[in-house]
């Protein structure tokens, strides 16, 4: 039972090396987006403002590896939550298939929004 | 396991209890806002599709004391989120495990002073 509680990865290997993985990801990128939209941006913010930093492409990176690093991270946090009060067999394959579905779409989502300042 | 079950060895394993336990609560506390707020800000962002005028009316409208309270308090949920995970994933390296308050603090410690920064930003839009 011990051992139970202590196995963070009871999620499954792969889950657990990607919140590792996704959550280094975020820290860095999420710094770069943060002081750049909060210490270093118009203020209030503006479509403008929010173009002309978009227009860098070390900036575009950085916010579309965020967008991808820390979608799988909030999704991933929530089936770890979901799991910790108990769900397995089908059920659990069905959340991890709805958490897929939406994870790629709110991508594809995050990115269509962004491509406005892209194109 | 049940949630009984799962409370009982928690305590067994010296888990659930004290600074670890809180932080923990604390973490997935945080962690679930974040999640909320992920959607909301992409959702936001995408009115830009809309044209700039439909944009900038939003960030007109967000630009009031109330919410740029409520969003230095976001950014308060990320540094406490972000440095508990920093604390977090050094355990995993096993780095800290036996001074893991001492490592809890030092973390508080870098996210208040950041926390600060911002707050200083934020303090005119506010009072």
């Amino acid at each position: 039972m011990r051992q139970e509680v202590l196995a963070r990865n009871a999620g499954g290997m792969w889950p657990w090396l990607g919140q590792r993985v996704t959550a280094v990801l975020v820290m860095v990128t999420i710094m770069v987006h943060l002081v750049l939209t909060h210490l270093f941006a118009s203020i209030p913010l503006t479509f403008d403002d929010i173009g002309d930093r978009l227009a860098s492409g070390a900036v575009l990176v950085n916010d579309v590896v965020l967008l991808f690093a820390v979608l799988f991270h909030g999704l991933n946090g929530v089936r770890m939550v979901v799991l910790d009060w108990g769900l397995s067999g089908s059920g659990r394959r069905v959340f991890d298939g709805v958490l897929w579905l939406v994870g790629i779409a709110a991508s594809i989502y995050g990115i269509w929004a962004l491509w406005v300042w892209v194109s | 396991m049940s949630a009984k079950d799962r409370e009982t060895a928690n305590v067994g394993a010296g888990l659930w209890k004290g600074l670890g336990m809180w932080a923990w609560v604390l973490f997935r506390v945080s962690g679930l806002i974040l999640v909320g707020y992920l959607f909301v800000h992409v959702w936001v962002i995408s009115q830009g599709r809309a044209g700039a005028e439909t944009l900038d009316d939003l960030f007109d409208f967000f630009h009031n004391p109330v919410l740029v309270f409520l969003e230095l308090m976001l950014v308060a949920a990320v540094l406490y989120h972000a440095l508990n995970g920093v604390r977090i994933v050094l355990m995993d390296l096993g780095i800290g495990i036996r001074q893991h308050k001492t490592v809890f603090w030092a973390c508080m410690l870098v996210a208040a002073v950041t926390l600060a920064v911002f707050t200083w930003q934020a303090f005119p839009y506010i009072f």
